[in-house]
């Protein structure tokens, strides 16, 4: 079934660079996607993720920049290169989807073949339903579907033109937690089998980890990290990226030893009470460091785990326990120190936790990260 | 886990109450009858005519009938035409100039028709400020069909301007950016998406400008005359025809409250038309 997808793309890379101004706010970003690539643009709101899509769209122009498009120049600053949106081979998937509320589901996804045979049309629209499984929705109008076909139809018609970009902002955002999972691989197949190069928004660390074959993180309109997306997010090495991306736990400690033959270093709170091995890096003991644990890597035990390989056990104190779905949030203080800690809803019940519970925190030595401070 | 609001409601209708005034009733009744006591009337007394057709097939009421369709429908292009690619530029504008334009788009309906008779004859008079370039032409506007025509236009255009301005305002301009990265130019993108995205108000706009063509009086009067076949359009055939036989100028009444109707009945028809949003 892949195959009618398949020939949909013949594409060379797509890449480029802008600055763009408005008011104070100042976008300066750079890019490149090979064929069959997802690139994921994260940060918060007001970043310019957005932005950049349009003006790579050609929905607005830059001050300065070169974008390529497959591999046809569609923008220049210096050379005064400006093509129009509609001959820019780019297709776009909005939050809303904004199907055309006048059309059939088949009229929106034929819309854009507009230039092709009649018969050729017909084939392409029928072809794309087939693959979407939307060939029964063919005669609805777009508020008679759910919102994961309307995502649906939104993307077979934006992939009908045979784009050779797709800019996809924040596609999930106006669907519940449960389709969002579920939609996001049936996604990110589609357009692998498309073979289309895409660029996607989201201010969702999960979205862009699931999605992504590279990361940008943008923020204030300026990429402060670019890369593999569990190296960017997993582990985030900058201070401003970890409190992004929303590392849970960063501790400010200091190096009291290095063990080189263990690979690892061990740090310390002010007052020595909170010992943690952490991976080795190029700091003198001594040095204050930051360290990052993603509270997802913590597992709670509720006596001291014995025989096991992992470097760092705390005891703690439950001192909160918050529902952050899909399970919860279980906040363990540590001496001077609060862990934040995911766990399952059923882990909580079997376990019994209610806050003032004695629990130990454990975690690998190599699930600590250190975090370079921004100044 | 989870739980769901649909307790609150009953089938689709929230709970609790809509603000309603003791007074309502009283102030419908009055409303409704005030409105259409008049109407009644008219109708009564022309059924009670024995010659009501015979007033009917008269030349001057044939020639009125016909004066006001042809200048109405006129007027209509004309308006539709240049209204039409003027509203799509307010509605998408953002400069401060347009917005003065806006403002100048609503003056029609609210200056005295009368007045703008009198405003349309110094301009476009004899000896108006337009008129001495347009003598030379051999054109002499005052007192002809096509001063109907302007007087009509002057009047009922602010209605469809309006109507359409909203019309393609309510077009997300999200929906004409996706058009466009799906390959249609700008032109090709209002033909396709935006017009019929907003016929239903131009249509609307068409109907209530129609309608006032119509019934426009105090600006043709002034700037046109009435003469007959020629600028005597239905109001002004009836105003005169009140001076000597006051069934013809009932039986002309009740032709044209039967064209506002059938205006009525058209927006009306618009109104269940419109597209449903999709999000």
């Amino acid at each position: 079934m892949s195959d009618a997808a398949m020939n949909a793309v013949t594409t060379s890379q797509s890449v480029g660079w802008i600055r763009y101004r408005i008011g104070q706010f100042t976008l300066e970003a750079r890019w490149e996607v090979e064929p069959g690539q997802i690139l994921t643009l994260f940060g918060p709101s007001g970043a310019g993720k957005t932005t950049l899509l349009r003006a790579i769209a050609g929905l607005l122009q830059p001050r300065e920049g070169h974008i390529e498009v497959g591999g046809q120049v569609v923008y220049d600053g210096e050379q005064g290169i400006f093509v129009p949106p509609h001959r820019r081979r780019v297709g776009l998937l909005t939050q809303g989807y904004h199907l055309f509320p006048h059309l059939t589901v088949a009229g929106n996804i034929g819309y854009g073949l507009i230039n092709w045979e009649p018969q050729a049309r017909r084939h392409r629209v029928d072809e794309l339903m087939e693959l979407f499984q939307l060939a029964e929705l063919a005669e609805r109008r777009p508020h008679q579907i759910s919102g994961g076909q309307q995502q649906r139809a939104a993307l077979a018609r934006a992939l009908a033109p045979q784009p050779a970009l797709m800019l996809l902002d924040e596609p999930f955002n106006s669907l519940d937690i449960e389709l969002r999972r579920s939609l996001r691989s049936e996604l990110r197949t589609r357009l692998r089998e498309a073979g289309a190069p895409a660029i996607m928004v989201t201010h969702d660390i999960e979205e862009a980890i699931s999605m992504a074959d590279t990361v940008q993180v943008i923020n204030n309109g300026v990429v402060e990290a670019a890369g593999a997306p569990l190296e960017v997010l997993g582990q985030p090495g900058h201070g401003r990226v970890a409190r992004l991306v929303g590392v849970e736990n960063l501790l400010g400690l200091t190096v009291r030893s290095v063990h080189p033959q263990d690979g690892t270093m061990v740090c310390a709170d002010a007052d020595g009470a909170l010992q943690l091995e952490v991976p080795l890096s190029d700091v003198a003991g001594g040095s204050r460091v930051t360290v990052g644990i993603r509270a997802s890597d913590i597992i709670l035990a509720d006596t001291e785990p014995r025989g096991s390989s992992a470097r760092n056990r705390l005891p703690g104190m439950v001192s909160e326990i918050e529902l952050r779905p899909p399970g919860y949030q279980v906040t363990l203080a540590c001496g001077a120190v609060d862990l934040k800690c995911h766990i399952t809803g059923t882990s909580l019940n079997e376990m019994g936790i209610a806050t003032g519970d004695s629990l130990w925190a454990v975690f690998k030595a190599s699930s600590c990260f250190l975090v370079t401070d921004d100044e | 886990m989870g739980f769901s609001l649909k307790g609150l409601f009953i089938g689709n209708r929230p709970l609790g109450a809509t603000t309603r005034l003791p007074v309502g009733t009283i102030a419908t009744v009055l409303y409704v009858a005030f409105i259409c006591l008049p109407i009644l009337a008219l109708l009564v007394k022309v059924l009670q005519q024995d010659n009501a057709l015979a007033s009917l097939v008269d030349d001057q009421v044939i020639m009125a009938l016909r004066l006001s369709l042809f200048t109405s429908a006129v007027s209509m292009v004309v308006v539709v035409m240049v209204g039409t690619p003027f509203a799509l530029h307010l509605a998408r504008s953002e400069s401060m100039v347009m917005r003065v334009v806006d403002q100048i788009v609503e003056l029609p309906i609210i200056l005295p028709p009368v007045v703008a008779g009198v405003a349309m004859l110094l301009a476009f008079g004899r000896q108006g400020i337009l008129g001495p370039p347009l003598s030379q032409l051999g054109i002499s506007l005052p007192f002809t069909t096509t001063a109907v025509i302007f007087a009509q236009i002057f009047v009922a255009a602010p209605f469809f301007v309006r109507s359409a301005k909203l019309g393609f305002m309510a077009v997300p301009r999200e929906y004409e950016a996706i058009s466009q990265t799906l390959g249609l130019s700008p032109w090709r993108t209002f033909l396709k998406l935006t017009l019929p995205l907003a016929a239903p108000s131009l249509l609307t706009g068409v109907a209530l400008a129609w309608a006032r063509a119509l019934s426009e009086f105090g600006a043709t009067i002034m700037f046109a005359g009435n003469l007959t076949g020629k600028t005597q359009t239905m109001p002004l055939a009836i105003m005169t025809a009140m001076e000597t036989s006051l069934e013809s100028a009932i039986a002309l009444s009740v032709i044209l409250l039967a064209l506002a109707l059938l205006a009525l009945g058209a927006l009306g028809l618009i109104g269940r038309s419109r597209w449903r949003e999709s999000t």
